[in-house]
């Protein structure tokens, strides 16, 4: 399997796909249509569990803005990690600046969505 | 007797199971959905509130700007005036009647009102011409002359380095407010439309209000004889556009003569 990376834009974030168990996401995520955006990211992810996913896979979210649309697609994001993590490690941070509220509620609720997942707010 | 167990029941009941599953997920995305929802909205609200901040906080700015332009303007035409015998008042009526001029010959308010700020600039070069021959009361010699006919462009020297717009035509009205239409004039001998509309108007309202003043060196002219003046100067000294529009609403300019006389 390939690693992926797609280059940031003004309305995506970086994402950087590596089959050694490091998946990141970092920027701004406010797409035209979000779902189409982040589909080749999310086929990347349920064929790394399907095939040879790491003994570890560490997740980095750092998205400093992101629109409705985004944090529904982040929800069906950890709702694929909340299937494949009886199998596998996965340790997730959500990472975000002091300031910036609606990214930590946002880590919150996703916390709070997702009880078994292991999600940390990371301050930077 | 035993009864069969009808194989409807755990049919039912198979189904039972998923729809209680199916439910569960309609009812936790739905709850999603209004959670990602009400977070949307409360960051829009803050967003708005923040950006009607920062609009507030440019306008606010825009208006020191364009204030600290005009008062700028304002203190360079004063500095302008006190290096001239002319009176601040022949500096307002020159303003005053750049902007009437201005407004006929089609210019938006706005423009005009600019105009009216940058016009007293226009002599604003004479603060560097020597007072010996700034405040001679006899007529110049030749030599004179050409000292003090370089106000016009070390008036432009002096402004010309601006990029703010009011600066800029104050530059442009100090530059070519002694063109004349014919191509006689200085420094540049500009002819017709060469010479701006902003030099053609400050030309025909600082004349006109010379003409009518009193100076040092002659006695104010009356009005028959300034009149007179103007027509045969019509496409030569001035733009001929601009003297239909000085007949045409005499009223005015007279009007604002008297009001700061």
């Amino acid at each position: 399997m390939e690693n992926l990376t797609i280059q940031a834009t003004k309305y995506t974030p970086e994402i950087s796909l590596d089959t050694f168990g490091m998946i990141s996401l970092t920027g701004k995520s406010y797409p035209e249509n979000t779902f189409d955006f982040y589909e080749p990211m999310m086929k990347w992810v349920r064929e790394y569990f399907a095939s040879s996913p790491a003994d570890e896979t560490v997740v980095n979210m750092e998205i400093i803005y992101f629109n409705s649309s985004s944090s529904k697609l982040f929800f069906d994001f950890f709702d694929l990690l909340d299937e494949v993590k009886d199998d596998n490690k996965i340790s997730i941070n959500w990472i975000y600046d002091e300031e910036n509220e609606s990214a930590e509620e946002a880590g919150e609720d996703f916390i709070e969505d997702f009880e078994d997942l292991d999600i940390k707010l990371v301050v930077k | 007797m035993t009864v069969h167990e009808n194989k409807l029941v755990s049919e039912i009941e198979s189904l039972k199971a998923e729809f209680i599953k199916t439910t569960d997920k309609l009812i936790k995305d739905v709850k999603r959905q209004d959670k990602i929802m009400a977070r949307s909205d409360k960051r829009q609200q803050q967003e708005y509130d923040e950006l009607q901040v920062k609009f507030a906080e440019v306008e606010a700015l825009q208006k020191e700007i364009e204030e600290t332009q005009k008062e700028v303007v304002f203190t360079m035409g004063a500095i302008g005036e006190s290096r001239s015998k002319e009176t601040g008042l022949h500096v307002k009526r020159v303003a005053e009647y750049s902007k009437i001029l201005a407004l006929h010959y089609g210019f938006d308010e706005k423009e005009a009102e600019m105009l009216k700020q940058a016009s007293p600039m226009h002599d604003i070069g004479k603060v560097a011409i020597p007072d010996s021959i700034l405040n001679k009361p006899e007529p110049f010699n030749p030599d004179d002359r050409k000292i003090m006919d370089t106000h016009a462009q070390l008036g432009f020297d002096m402004l010309k380095m601006s990029s703010r717009p009011l600066l800029k035509m104050a530059a442009t009205v100090a530059h070519e407010h002694h063109e004349k239409y014919n191509g006689n004039g200085y420094p540049q001998g500009l002819k017709g439309e060469e010479i701006h509309i902003y030099g053609r108007i400050t030309a025909l309202a600082d004349v006109f209000d010379a003409l009518g003043s009193d100076r040092v060196y002659k006695k104010a002219w009356n009005d028959e004889k300034i009149f007179g003046l103007f027509k045969g100067e019509k496409g030569i000294h001035f733009d001929p556009i601009l003297v239909d529009i000085f007949f045409d609403n005499l009223e005015e300019f007279l009007e604002i003569r008297d009001r700061f006389r």
